[in-house]
């Protein structure tokens, strides 16, 4: 991002950029920054409070009054992070193996009966919304659970979608399918904690098990990419663990 | 504030080992008057209209979307971020309404049609000539400012 700056200020536009991570900052110095001591994917910092967002909308562009650059202001309200990190991680001990698979039909009736118990919450969500993020795949919401159960067996899937093959599409069900939870629990129970929502999906839900259950698929194989994914954490949210999946180095990046 | 060095172990190696650019001789063009300001969001989140194609995942490419699109999907590579909050509100990561609100208001001059995103797990030096091009599209549109939001 603070790359990007520098080409756009060059076509003669003047930019301001807010960021997560101070030293990068100060590394590439970008023409004008705010930095935010929020949590990574909250750069307005709360949802649904239009008066904080503002607050750090005119601090950024306070920076326009700065007579040269480059500037960096520390924008003064914190959204604490835990533990360090800037996102949810899993709990590093919480490891599956393609042992616990058992009967994959089991796995697939158990996040199936989950999805459609949480289906009217779901769509009074959208309703209230006006909008989801979910359907990025392409998938039908009922095709999401099947399609990732496919590759339980430890063979890849055909792709159900033209000009896409099975393992993007694996990424982006993923999310999909982790979206069709989240956004149903932080409207139907009112909440607004990334904390409390990674809990949930990822070490409680069935949906999150068959999924861990994908990455011990993952570690497992002989496909290329399949192993690239937990390599670099595209899937699981391990990033911001203590250390590597077993199995993996983490090096993938 | 979360230094690199506090950072967890996967993360922290992760970002410390990231090639920054380095720029030798950097820009600076001078801001109009606030009430001048046309006002384009540059995203790094890999968002895009649910018709559009995804991003792949080390895409250097971008998509443009309207000031009144709403339907937008995210197809970003990784999962260090949180995406609770822009399902909740897509304000907390492009601010459409917000800018919308100051323009009414005075504070600022104007809205451009036209956003833009980007995947930003890909080096920002392959992205220059899409980020060239998304300028070009700018000032096409009689943008002279630029909202960098990262994800």
């Amino acid at each position: 991002m603070c790359g990007l700056a520098h080409y756009f200020e060059s076509e003669g536009l003047s930019t301001v950029l807010v960021g997560f991570v101070r030293e990068h900052i100060e590394a590439i110095k970008p023409p004008r920054s705010l930095f935010l001591d929020f949590p990574m994917g909250r750069g307005m910092g709360k949802p649904n409070d239009p008066a904080f967002q503002k607050k750090v909308i005119r601090a950024a562009f306070e920076l326009f009054d700065a007579p040269t650059g480059p500037v960096i202001e520390d924008f003064p309200e914190v959204i604490p992070v835990k533990d360090g990190r800037m996102g949810y991680a899993l709990p590093p001990e919480l490891i599956l193996s393609v042992d616990d698979i058992g009967d994959v039909d089991t796995v697939l009736a158990e996040v199936t009966a989950e999805m459609e118990a949480l289906r009217p919450d779901y769509d009074r969500a959208v309703a209230a919304r006006g909008r989801t993020t979910v359907g990025a795949s392409g998938l039908a919401i009922e095709e999401f659970a099947p399609f990732v159960s496919g590759f339980l067996g430890g063979e890849i899937p055909q792709s159900p979608r033209k000009g896409m093959p099975a393992i993007p599409l694996l990424k982006l069900v993923v999310e999909d399918l982790e979206a069709y939870y989240t956004e149903t629990r932080t409207h139907r129970d009112g909440i607004d904690d990334l904390e409390l929502m990674g809990k949930w999906f990822w070490e409680e839900s069935k949906a999150g098990r068959m999924l861990l259950l994908l990455e011990a698929v993952s570690v497992a194989s002989d496909n290329r990419v399949m192993l690239q994914i937990v390599e670099m954490s595209l899937m699981a949210p391990r990033f911001w663990s203590e250390g590597p999946l077993p199995g993996t180095s983490a090096a993938g990046w | 504030m979360t230094k690199i060095p506090e950072m967890p172990a996967v993360g922290r190696g992760f970002i410390s080992n990231l090639d920054l650019p380095v720029v030798d001789d950097p820009s600076w063009t001078q801001p109009v008057p606030a009430n001048e300001r046309r006002i384009s969001i540059v995203s790094t989140a890999a968002v895009h209209r649910r018709e559009d194609k995804p991003f792949s995942w080390l895409a250097k490419d971008y998509r443009a979307f309207h000031k009144t699109d709403r339907d937008l999907v995210m197809t970003h590579v990784a999962v260090e971020f949180d995406r609770s909050a822009w399902q909740q509100d897509l304000n907390t990561i492009i601010p459409l309404d917000r800018l919308e609100e100051m323009a009414s208001d005075g504070e600022i001059g104007s809205v451009a049609e036209e956003h833009y995103s980007f995947m930003g797990a890909a080096d920002p030096v392959t992205m220059e000539k899409s980020a060239r091009q998304a300028a070009a599209r700018m000032k096409q549109d009689g943008v002279n400012t630029v909202f960098l939001i990262p994800i």
